[in-house]
């Protein structure tokens, strides 16, 4: 099929729009990767500037102590609180889940899934306050364990996996009962299995989602030794006389494992929270 | 009641199955809650202590007649409105866009551009906007001023900040938006399209009456998780402007948590429950009224 001059045109005119949109919205990630690198003078007498003028990391050893607490103690504040509050995350969602969707009938599953949604609608900012109060109870403050607790539930874990309980056939679990079966069994011969895709979805989403979070790890902290990246970088940032390269650098840190994990991952990331929130 | 142990006993394994769920859904879930409505009915000096003094809803009547809290309720409900209207208009756009037939390739390429945003974290990408708007170091004003247009105020004019904040945070969320139309989108009847066509339907009429019909579904969950969304603007607010110039931004979740610093807990919590109120009544309603569409 040919095309007409008029469509040609059209054509160009949506990859213009198309493209331009694009690298409006990447614009803010060079901007700080560039920033990173350059003397906070260069940066004011030139933000336009497009590449550093050399190449340079020695902003990452002038920002190793923030806050009175070494940089790699955050970088490990964020792979650990991350990393277990997503394995933490996984297995309590897909074990409740599952019960939820085979057993909806037992007493009290009702009372606790819709005490979940309630929870889950309660504006996340004002929940933290109370939870405040709870951590103070549990003689968590100031803990790891208490932020991990914390950031293992999610409505998006939760979704996800009842979706995919919701979704295997009730003849396949009735036929292994039939077959002589225990219900630990059919969970971890069957039901299992079929979740590993699932549940690296659910791992992934998890993981980027709580290496974003500040608000409750701020809140629980007690001192800057259980801070994570982005709340460094908040504080650094809430500083007067700011080092503005430094913060450039912190944002850097924060942004790029995330970017390069989502990168990697893109189809199951988008496809995950598209099919999450359309449940929910 | 024998019935009821009964249950309990033959379904044991799935109470085991449940339990972490359950104990970090109390604790951290319905329990705070529980504990927020409470300390709303307390004096704030006393709402730590083991006893503390009820003062019925004098924490409401004082959060009611607080002019701050009434003027930052309507700047909420006016930022919610134009943010929920901006982020879907322009995420319905880009999504036709990209679905349409003149995309084919690169299309990729520009989803991963609108989503990455949405995966970074909050707190790096509006420090990256603060200092973007910034009047010495920002690139926005810079570039404003070579291409001879006038300054944007921005964080810091008293009429700019709020819609600074807008964009930024359109630049964090619409993606997310964006993927549920593209969703939606790959899933329609294209054949009506083209019965249409053969009608003599023109290009507006097509997408106005045989497209956008079709994208109810994404358009209720947007507007669902929109409205939701930034009701409880906050991450934006302690990022870029604490509230101000002069209270322009100081939106109802941030002046709650302002409170709460304070020690004010029985109106913190106050604006906690009157917030969430606000947030289950709107949302609620932009579904049934949805719903109510879809049946017709």
């Amino acid at each position: 099929m040919r095309m007409r001059p008029s469509d040609i045109l059209l054509r160009i005119g949506a990859y213009a729009a198309a493209g331009v949109v694009s690298l409006v919205f990447l614009y803010p990630y060079w901007w700080m990767l560039v920033s990173a690198f350059r003397p906070t003078r260069a940066i004011m007498s030139n933000p336009l500037k497009l590449f550093p003028e050399r190449i340079d990391f020695s902003i990452f050893s002038e920002i190793g102590r923030i806050g009175g607490v070494d940089l790699w103690v955050y970088v490990w504040n964020s792979v650990l609180i991350t990393g277990l509050s997503t394995l933490l995350s996984v297995v309590v969602t897909a074990l409740g889940a599952y019960a939820l969707v085979r057993r909806p009938d037992l007493p009290g599953f009702r009372f606790l899934r819709y005490g979940f949604l309630v929870a889950i609608m309660y504006p996340y900012m004002l929940l933290v306050i109370p939870v405040y109060i709870v951590m103070f109870k549990l003689g968590l403050l100031g803990s790891h364990a208490g932020i991990i607790l914390f950031l293992a539930l999610g409505p998006i874990q939760f979704f996800l996996f009842e979706q995919f309980f919701r979704a295997i056939p009730g003849e396949v679990i009735e036929a292994a009962i039939i077959d002589g079966a225990s219900e630990a069994q059919i969970l971890f011969r069957i039901v299992l299995p079929v979740a590993a895709p699932i549940s690296a979805t659910v791992a992934l989403i998890t993981f980027l989602l709580n290496w974003s979070q500040w608000f409750p790890i701020l809140i629980v902290s007690k001192s800057p030794d259980t801070y994570t990246l982005p709340v460094a970088l908040l504080s650094m940032n809430s500083e007067l006389g700011s080092n503005f390269q430094g913060i450039m650098a912190l944002a850097v840190l924060t942004t790029l494992p995330i970017a390069v994990l989502f990168l990697l991952a893109q189809k199951r990331v988008m496809e995950g929270m598209a099919s999450g929130a359309v449940k929910g | 009641m024998t019935a009821t142990i009964d249950a309990i006993r033959r379904g044991r394994i799935f109470y085991l199955f449940v339990m972490p769920f359950a104990v970090l859904t109390i604790l951290f879930g319905v329990w705070p809650i529980l504990l927020s409505i409470q300390v709303s009915f307390t004096a704030s000096a006393t709402a730590l202590r083991p006893e503390p003094t009820y003062v019925g809803f004098a924490n409401y009547a004082k959060v009611f007649a607080d002019p701050i809290f009434l003027a930052s309720l309507s700047r909420t409900l006016i930022y919610t409105a134009l943010s929920v209207v901006a982020n879907l208009a322009f995420a319905l756009a880009f999504a036709m866009l990209l679905a349409s037939a003149l995309i084919t390739r690169g299309n990729l390429f520009f989803r991963l551009a609108l989503f990455l945003p949405v995966v970074t974290p909050d707190v790096a990408g509006y420090v990256v906007w603060r200092w973007l708007y910034d009047r010495s170091f920002g690139a926005l004003n810079a570039f404003l001023d070579i291409v001879g247009l006038p300054a944007f105020a921005g964080l810091s004019g008293k009429d700019t900040a709020m819609a600074a904040l807008l964009i930024a945070e359109l630049w964090h969320h619409a993606g997310f938006y964006m993927i549920i139309f593209l969703a939606n989108l790959a899933m329609r009847d294209r054949s009506l399209e083209e019965a249409a066509h053969i009608d003599g339907a023109t290009a507006w009429q097509r997408w106005r009456y045989v497209i956008l019909p079709q994208l109810r579904p994404a358009l209720i969950i947007n507007t669902v998780y929109a409205l939701i969304q930034f009701l409880k603007t906050f991450t934006v607010v302690v990022v870029m402007t604490k509230g101000g110039p002069t209270d322009a931004t100081n939106f109802v979740s941030y002046y709650a948590y302002q409170l709460f610093d304070q020690g004010r807990y029985g109106e913190a919590t106050a604006m906690a429950t009157i917030l969430f109120a606000v947030v289950i009544v709107i949302s609620m309603s932009a579904y049934l009224i949805g719903e109510r569409g879809a049946r017709r």
